[in-house]
């Protein structure tokens, strides 16, 4: 079985251009994310669908304009972007019976992190130049990288939002240390001018080895990754922790890595546990109860070279499959490649595919869904897309742009947030 | 003459005899308008070459008395047929526009108001008119409250304007009357904000986009409305009980919205309300939406708002640690796995320092119930090796730790194998057991005669294995003790035999093996 691109475009165009049915109201702070999860499916169909259908680019050049605006119509005024336009706060507000206009009060904890990694990386997405060269104007970089400082905490970690008193809002949760670092690499934060004896107070960038410090403090006794060292290992945290290493070291191209092997302590327990991740699929698996309920068994991995058979990934041990995973886990031994090679074919790809496309892939409506049967939304779509792409390396998926691993868009997309980061207004 | 009986004078005359007693709304302004028209119905049924001759000269008188047409005549011609037209009885007035059945647009089920039954029509009437009534005494009360609120004078009193005893409940109750109402005819949902009184000088910032926004959601009905009174007094910062209302509302609808809890904390602050309380409030949030990470997180900050005010009372510490076990368990009985609640229950006994049996019993009844749990191993292991009162501060999970003593190693290793042998191919166990040996500053070949029970004959005829993950370890224990060959056996017969789908990964170790 193979992509069915079409379909794909359609759902992705559908998404595009309609309202998302109200059971998306939960995700009404996180509307940059949905749209990135749009912008992001169009994008990485586009490239092979091109020559064969059509020379119009699937984010038709017609909306990138009014797109752009829209983004950019959600950054803070304080530098970082809002969740969503429920998020945006106007600078004065009518109040009382005689509609006094009053100034709004300082509203800071509506800048998210997570908002602000999704809106560069959609900017980037639909740059109107191929070069890119114009995607970041707009974006207030020194603010939101002086902000982006503020949300470290002193171990080292990452929050949400900056709190109005200052203080760090948000849970310790290791996604929040890889869109810290991908803001930083995006927005060059590594190369403005420091704070130094000549220029005292001028900017500070962050604490790069206090994040290293605090991914390192990550890993747990089973070899996997949790948001710290006592908690449950989890496929995600590890994917947003080697992602993080990655960006550190993308920023210093000549590093030869050195954060990826200094941020994972045990870069062969991780591996160990990544591949673990993935078993035998079999359809009595129950979504509703989310874990697996029958006893593994070792008959089921001692499977003959003809049987044709498919492979899930779980996000931790003795969880049911779930399309998502395979893109986190793939993800992760993709990056960790560089510093141990070899790691980006640990995980038989044949059989982990079969999952994507014979299990998940809906069908009728195209996109993935979270489970085998389960309809088809946004971040599984695409995150299945990624996985595809991911596991097939240097082979490509057909259908599928080619795909950076660390950022989670197309590698044009990315190319072209290259070049937009080295220009600045 | 009525144009009643000018009509039904007229009616004699229509062959055709086409009109029936009317029924629906439709088909009473239909007959409505055939009355005055009289001649149409036979002249739409037959033609005008169909017609009887009677009809046929009542219509034509009909077209020609028309306003536009009479007056092209000459005026004995005018004079004539304004006689047949009153002979006939036909109305000097006519309806030009022919009524259609979908005039009346639909009701809020879809039902077109064209078929209602007149007496349906008169119940709607009723309804409508008494919307009309209380809107005109609503908008008196407000501006009655303007009054009140400008600080005028009264200029037949003297006294400045007041509101009289119980307006603003009798307004409340208006309101709520109003809301059945709209519901009622026009299917128009209203929550309580911009019908409640009390929330009348809040002006809404309703949430502005341009046409055609990325990932636009189509919200609930009252989603919209709740959200841009949030949003109003967000912007005030009022730390008010109405608001503290509010965020529960917002909350119901959207738990993933992450001021709204921050919002929510500083009203319970403002106001001190009761922590525990809100913890109440909070535990049926949590059972409603099982999923949400902000709820978890606002617990924290409950509990690290209130735990001061009982630092010095170990019993109280107690009845808080146990009310709150007990309801983690009850969070456990939905999703035993659920991550944002092991996250907290690792943050709560930190906090409460419940590192006593309890803890540790209640976790192995979880393992009971499911060996295969591995948020619970993964609690176990966190509450045995961070225990204080014997472990090294912040001594890291992946780290020899001497400050745990023998007799504990020994027990979680007797432990681990014990449900290992439930289940040998159940990796949770494997894993803790490895974990506890390094914590011990153990090597793996001190249980190696323990995990061979599980590989028979290994390379040979009769090999039996009952647990890849057993043959996983002993890879390690041979490769720990520098017997390489037997480790790639290990390491072989995993990718060929006992644990194929990871051929390429066992293959990627044996090379490793020999650097």
């Amino acid at each position: 079985m193979s992509l069915d691109t079409p379909r794909h475009v359609k759902y992705w165009q559908r998404c595009f251009k309609s309202i998302l049915p109200h059971h998306y109201t939960s995700m009404d702070s996180s509307r940059l994310a949905l749209g990135y999860f749009i912008l992001g499916g169009l994008d990485l169909l586009f490239s092979t669908l091109s020559a064969s259908v059509t020379t119009e680019p699937l984010i038709p050049k017609a909306d990138r304009k009014r797109l752009r605006d829209w983004i950019l119509s959600l950054q803070h005024r304080y530098g970082g972007f809002c969740g969503s336009p429920h998020h945006v706060f106007p600078e004065s507000f009518e109040k009382g019976f005689d509609h006094a206009v009053k100034p709004a009060a300082d509203d800071t904890e509506n800048a998210n992190i997570a908002a602000t990694a999704f809106a560069l990386l959609m900017l980037g997405i639909i740059g109107e130049d191929r070069e890119g060269v114009s995607a970041f104007r707009g974006v207030k970089r020194v603010q939101t990288l002086r902000w982006l400082r503020k949300l470290q905490r002193p171990d080292g970690s990452f929050g949400e939002f900056l709190k109005k008193d200052g203080t760090v809002g948000g849970g310790k949760d290791m996604r929040y240390c890889y869109v810290a670092a991908m803001i930083r690499w995006m927005l060059c934060g590594n190369e403005i001018p420091q704070d130094g004896p000549d220029k005292p107070r001028q900017f500070q960038d962050l604490d790069v080895d206090g994040l290293v410090g605090h991914i390192r403090r990550g890993q747990t006794f089973d070899g996997g990754i949790a948001e710290s060292s006592m908690g449950e290992s989890h496929a995600g945290y590890a994917y947003c922790a080697v992602a993080a290493l990655s960006l550190l070291d993308r920023a210093e191209p000549d590093g030869d890595n050195k954060y990826l092997k200094k941020g994972i302590r045990d870069i062969p327990a991780l591996v160990h546990w990544l591949v673990a991740r993935q078993f035998i699929y079999t359809a009595s698996e129950d979504p509703e109860s989310e874990s697996a309920k029958d006893e593994p068994e070792l008959s089921a991995l001692n499977i003959s070279e003809s049987e044709g058979y498919v492979t899930g990934f779980n996000g931790r041990l003795n969880k049911i499959a779930d399309t998502c995973y395979t893109w986190w886990v793939f993800g992760a031994l993709r990056l960790l490649d560089k510093a141990q090679p070899g790691t980006a074919k640990a995980i038989n790809r044949a059989p982990s595919r079969s999952f994507l496309l014979e299990k998940t892939q809906h069908p009728v409506l195209g996109g993935f869904g979270k489970h085998a049967e389960r309809p088809p939304d946004v971040y599984h779509s695409y995150m299945g897309l990624a996985a595809l792409e991911t596991m097939a390396g240097e082979d490509g998926e057909e259908g599928v742009s080619l795909f950076d691993a660390g950022l989670c868009i197309s590698s044009d997309a990315a190319a072209r947030i290259e070049v937009a980061r080295r220009f600045w207004n | 003459m009525s144009q009643q009986k000018r009509a039904s004078k007229a009616k004699t005359a229509d062959s055709t005899g086409a009109s029936k007693e009317p029924k629906t709304v439709y088909e009473d302004a239909l007959h409505t308008y055939y009355l005055t028209r009289p001649f149409d119905r036979a002249y739409e049924g037959h033609g005008l070459d169909g017609m009887s001759a009677v009809d046929k000269q009542g219509w034509i008188t009909q077209q020609s008395a028309q306003p536009g047409v009479i007056e092209e005549l000459s005026k004995k011609t005018q004079k004539e047929i304004l006689k047949q037209v009153s002979d006939l009885g036909i109305p000097v007035r006519r309806a030009h526009i022919k009524p259609t059945p979908d005039q009346w647009g639909k009701d809020k089920h879809g039902r077109n108001i064209g078929d209602y039954t007149l007496e349906e029509r008169n119940v709607r009437f009723t309804k409508q008119s008494k919307l009309r009534k209380l809107t005109s005494a609503s908008d008196r009360f407000r501006n009655r409250r303007d009054l009140v609120l400008s600080g005028l004078v009264d200029g037949n009193t003297g006294e400045p304007f007041t509101l009289e005893d119980g307006a603003v409940e009798k307004e409340r109750v208006r309101r709520k009357e109003m809301a059945a109402l709209k519901d009622d005819l026009y299917g128009e949902k209203r929550n309580s904000y911009s019908m409640d009184p009390d929330w009348d000088d809040v002006v809404p910032i309703p949430q502005s986009e341009p046409e055609g926004a990325l990932a636009a959601i189509s919200y609930p009905e009252d989603y919209a409305e709740s959200m841009s009174y949030l949003r109003a007094v967000m912007a005030a910062q009022e730390y008010s009980p109405r608001c503290l209302k509010l965020t529960e509302d917002i909350i119901f609808m959207n738990p993933a919205h992450y001021t709204v809890w921050l919002y929510r904390f500083s009203i319970v602050q403002a106001l001190k309300i009761s922590i525990l309380e809100e913890l109440a409030w909070l535990n049926n949030v949590a059972l409603e939406h099982l999923k949400n990470y902000q709820i978890w997180h606002h617990r924290q900050l409950l509990i690290d708002h209130y735990y001061p005010s009982i630092a010095d009372a170990p019993d109280d510490i107690k009845i808080l640690a146990n009310s709150e076990r007990d309801f983690l368990m009850q969070m456990f009985a939905e999703d035993a796995k659920n991550y944002h609640v092991w996250s907290y229950r690792q943050y709560i006994v930190h906090k409460l320092s419940m590192w006593d049996q309890v803890e540790l019993q209640s976790i192995e009844g979880m393992i009971d119930e499911d060996v295969r749990n591995n948020s619970a191993w993964s609690h176990r292991f966190f509450l045995v090796f961070s225990n204080p009162s014997y472990a090294t501060e912040d001594s890291h999970s992946t780290e020899h730790d001497p400050k745990v003593p023998a007799e504990i190693i020994d027990r979680e290793i007797r432990y681990a194998q014990e449900k290992i042998k439930l289940a040998p191919q159940n990796q949770s166990p494997w894993n803790y057991l490895r974990g506890v040996l390094v914590k011990g500053g153990r090597k793996l070949g001190s249980v190696k005669g323990y995990v061979e029970e599980y590989v028979k004959d290994l390379g040979e005829e009769s090999e039996a294995v009952r647990s890849s993950h057993a043959l996983d370890q002993l890879a390690d224990t041979y490769k720990e003790a520098g017997d390489k060959e037997k480790a790639d056996l290990c390491l072989r017969r995993l990718g060929e035999k006992w644990d194929r789908i990871r051929q390429g990964y066992w293959e990627y170790r044996r090379q490793t093996l020999e650097v």
